[in-house]
């Protein structure tokens, strides 16, 4: 699990690569956290190379959610796979997020 | 014993008793018969006296005033006798006899008509004779005394032989009432011996006539007559006292009847008097006479009574020893039969009655059951596993009774002696039917279903030996098709033909004996097969199938006896031939998860899923582990998961157990997922994914053990 954060504009744009399951969540989980104080911005979640997403995951995104919710910010989700897109329906997540494109470069 | 004598004692007193009151009623009737036809006879004899006497008597009266008239002419009275005779037959002398002294020329003068014996022609006496001294006869003194007329006592006639007379006399009383002359009429007794001998009662009866002194004048001893008196006889008798007593009673002019003994018997007299004669007459009948027709029937019905008892007590015997035989073969059948159920259940005891008989195979389900007829019969089941192949046979013996059920046993051993060491369920049918109709005299035959199952494999093979095709139950319900082949123990040497099918998970068979589908209600309709697929429908285990059908035999059958023993035997395959299962066991390290993909890939491709399954799959058994992997163990100390997949054609299920504390991840709260942002709580999100990608989830701790099973459904 890899995750690249870069900065344009007030936006920011998180890129998630790999597997974002417990293990994977527990290693991005400090950046994450640090990047809940940001939530004012807008916060792009870059999924394009995201390949599988657990509860652990779901959890960290949920915590941004709230976060912004907290401080006016906004969470865009960009290019979720069909796989994850499912993960999302199951939990409910497709109501709580803006999701722009369904495109997915790394879906096995 | 006790009561079959009984019944002759209650037998003999009732007709001993009935046979008593009968005798004595007939002897009181036969005597008051007696009696009538004594008094009868005295009564008539009686009257044929008086006829006579009247007769006599009246040729005297009517003489009378002729004899009075002629006292004065002397001359005539020669013929006043003469006149007595001629007029009346009956009077065979007459005399008119002066009273001496009355007439002065004939001091004593008695002119006496007779008839001469030999011509019958009157003929003149005269009875004052020197010697003969009639003033002093009786029937000369008696008349003068009483100034009356007197019957003489009988006596023989002087001049005329051996006949016995009676005299009639009257006094002839002058114009001055002076009793003149005695005008006598002599009858003959002849006719009184005669009439009375004549008179029987009864053969051995006799009868007497005694005058009025106690002379016997008649009776059968003829040296008696006129020789003795009734009272000198009674002195030399037995019984005096009683025949004095008779005697008494006779003279004094009664009528009665008396008992006597004489001679040794009893006697009964009937005796009545004759009037102004003085005489008595008596009829003597002996008891024994009288008495003997009754003997005579007294003893005939003693014999038949007794020919009766006879006959009642031969028959008892034959009813007491056929009733003793008949206890017997009943008892006899009975301990035949107890020993037939002890040799049953000694039966049943080898075949196997523990179920479910495999508990630790989870890929088999098997149960079975026999409900024996009231009457032995010849049912059988039988199975056993070897080599991971399930042998198992069912069989039905033809007739019952004792020789099914030696058969049966018989066949039961045959089973597991030739399937000890053989695989083929046609070989060992063969092998079975050749030992049977080689030594089969009684020509019993059994229909006999085998069949060998590979628990690996799901392979199916079967042989019928004449017995009806069992229900296959897959997808549908249908006739496992069967050749018929002979039943076992016909022919000798036969082939039999085998069969063979395949089972998948799931599948079952259900064999059974006519008993089930012939079980007849009241109305004798059959259950048949068609009730027997109905009742099968569902999925169920093999156990409840069985006890669900006999619930609606029993139900159908209703208060019909059950004639036939009904047998059934479920086999429920669980196993399968593509069934893998995989294991993987994991510390409690959460690193440890990067290992689930290429597992559950593994087990994915062995049940053949699609990429989103096996993406569902990973996600599913991740959430399940995760948790306990960081929390069921203590921090620091070391711990392990094992994960057991198991994969069959129509399941993935993975088995999740650890020695961690207890946690059920089932009895958490559902999350919404339909919450607002700020009411959506961070957890809860895992186990609601195992909940929504899995078919069933279910949580077990056992043995110290968290087990978690998930199972998803293809």
């Amino acid at each position: 699990m890899e995750v690249n954060i870069t900065r344009e504009n007030n936006i920011i744009t998180v890129r998630f690569s790999g597997r974002l399951d417990t293990p994977g969540a527990q290693k991005i989980n400090p950046q994450m956290n640090a990047l809940a104080e940001e939530a004012s911005k807008t916060i792009i979640l870059d999924c394009t190379d995201l390949s599988y997403i657990s509860s652990s995951g779901l959890r960290i995104f949920l915590t941004l959610r709230k976060a912004a919710a907290d401080r006016g910010g906004k969470i865009i989700i960009r290019n979720i796979c069909d796989d994850i897109r499912n993960v999302f329906m199951m939990t409910g997540f497709l109501n709580l997020f803006e999701i722009h494109s369904y495109n997915c470069n790394n879906c096995n | 014993m006790r009561a079959r004598v009984m019944l002759v004692v209650v037998a003999t007193i009732t007709l001993e008793v009935t046979a008593i009151i009968q005798f004595v009623y007939a002897q009181k009737e036969i005597k008051k018969e007696a009696s009538l036809r004594a008094e009868s006879e005295l009564k008539s004899a009686e009257n044929k006296i008086m006829d006579v006497v009247d007769q006599a008597e009246a040729a005297v009266r009517n003489s009378i005033w002729v004899a009075a008239w002629c006292l004065e002419y002397p001359d005539s009275i020669a013929r006043i006798p003469q006149r007595v005779l001629s007029e009346n037959p009956v009077v065979v002398g007459s005399t008119m006899a002066l009273v001496p002294g009355y007439n002065e020329s004939l001091p004593l003068y008695a002119p006496y008509a007779t008839r001469d014996l030999e011509t019958g022609e009157i003929k003149m006496l005269s009875l004052a004779t020197e010697e003969y001294d009639y003033p002093s006869q009786e029937w000369f003194v008696k008349p003068m005394e009483l100034q009356d007329s007197y019957w003489s006592e009988p006596y023989f006639d002087e001049n005329g032989g051996d006949i016995l007379m009676t005299t009639f006399s009257m006094p002839v009383k002058d114009k001055n009432g002076e009793v003149a002359a005695i005008l006598t009429a002599d009858i003959s007794l002849d006719w009184l011996t005669e009439y009375i001998g004549k008179i029987k009662v009864y053969p051995n009866a006799f009868n007497m006539v005694i005058s009025r002194s106690g002379q016997i004048m008649v009776c059968p001893v003829e040296t008696l007559v006129m020789q003795t008196t009734v009272n000198q006889f009674a002195l030399e008798s037995e019984d005096y006292e009683a025949l004095d007593r008779v005697n008494q009673a006779m003279l004094a002019g009664q009528a009665g009847e008396m008992p006597v003994r004489y001679q040794g018997q009893t006697n009964h007299v009937y005796f009545s008097p004759v009037e102004r004669t003085g005489w008595s007459l008596s009829i003597v009948l002996p008891e024994k006479e009288l008495y003997s027709g009754v003997r005579r029937v007294g003893m005939l019905v003693a014999i038949l009574q007794l020919l009766g008892l006879a006959m009642l007590i031969v028959i008892l015997r034959v009813v007491t020893k056929n009733q003793a035989k008949y206890q017997r073969l009943n008892e006899q059948k009975e301990r035949m039969e107890n020993e037939l159920h002890i040799a049953r259940e000694i039966q049943m005891a080898m075949i196997p009655k523990t179920f479910p008989p495999f508990p630790e195979r989870k890929d088999l389900d098997l149960a079975a059951s026999i409900i024996p007829a009231k009457e032995v019969g010849g049912d059988l089941y039988d199975f056993f596993i070897r080599d991971e192949k399930l042998f198992f046979c069912i069989g039905d013996v033809s007739g019952k009774g004792i020789p099914a059920s030696l058969v049966m046993a018989v066949t039961r051993s045959l089973f597991r002696a030739m399937s000890a060491h053989e695989d083929s369920p046609a070989k060992i049918i063969t092998l079975m039917n050749n030992s049977m109709s080689e030594t089969n005299e009684s020509n019993m035959f059994v229909t006999f279903f085998c069949g060998v199952l590979d628990l690996k494999a799901g392979q199916l093979r079967y042989c019928n030996a004449g017995h009806n095709p069992p229900m296959i139950l897959t997808d549908a319900i249908r006739m496992l098709p069967v050749e018929p082949n002979l039943p076992l123990g016909i022919l000798n040497g036969m082939d039999f033909i085998e069969q063979e099918t395949s089972f998948q998970y799931d599948d079952a068979l259900f064999l059974y004996t006519d008993g089930l589908s012939e079980a007849e209600n009241i109305s004798q309709e059959q259950f048949g097969e068609t009730r027997i697929e109905r009742t099968l429908h569902g999925k169920k285990r093999s156990e409840e199938h069985l006890e669900n059908i006999k619930q609606q035999v029993s139900l159908f059958v209703g208060e019909a006896p059950q004639s036939d023993d009904l047998t059934m035997l479920f086999v429920h395959y669980l196993g399968d031939m593509n069934k893998d299962s995989y294991h993987l066991s994991l510390h409690n390290d959460i690193g440890q998860i990067a290992l689930l993909p290429e597992f559950v890939e593994t087990v994915a491709e062995k049940a053949q899923l699609d990429h989103e399954a096996v993406f569902n799959l990973n996600l599913a058994l991740e959430e399940a582990i995760s948790n306990v992997i960081m929390y069921a163990y203590p921090e620091g100390t070391d711990g392990t998961v094992d994960i057991e997949a198991v994969v069959d054609g129509k399941h993935v299920s993975f088995v999740i157990t650890d020695s961690g504390k207890p946690f059920d991840p089932t009895g958490k709260e559902e999350v919404n997922i339909n919450a607002e942002v700020a009411e959506r709580p961070i957890g809860g999100l895992g186990i609601h994914l195992v909940r929504t990608i899995m078919d069933t989830v279910s949580y077990e701790r056992k043995d110290e053990k968290n087990i978690l099973t998930i199972t998803k459904n293809y």
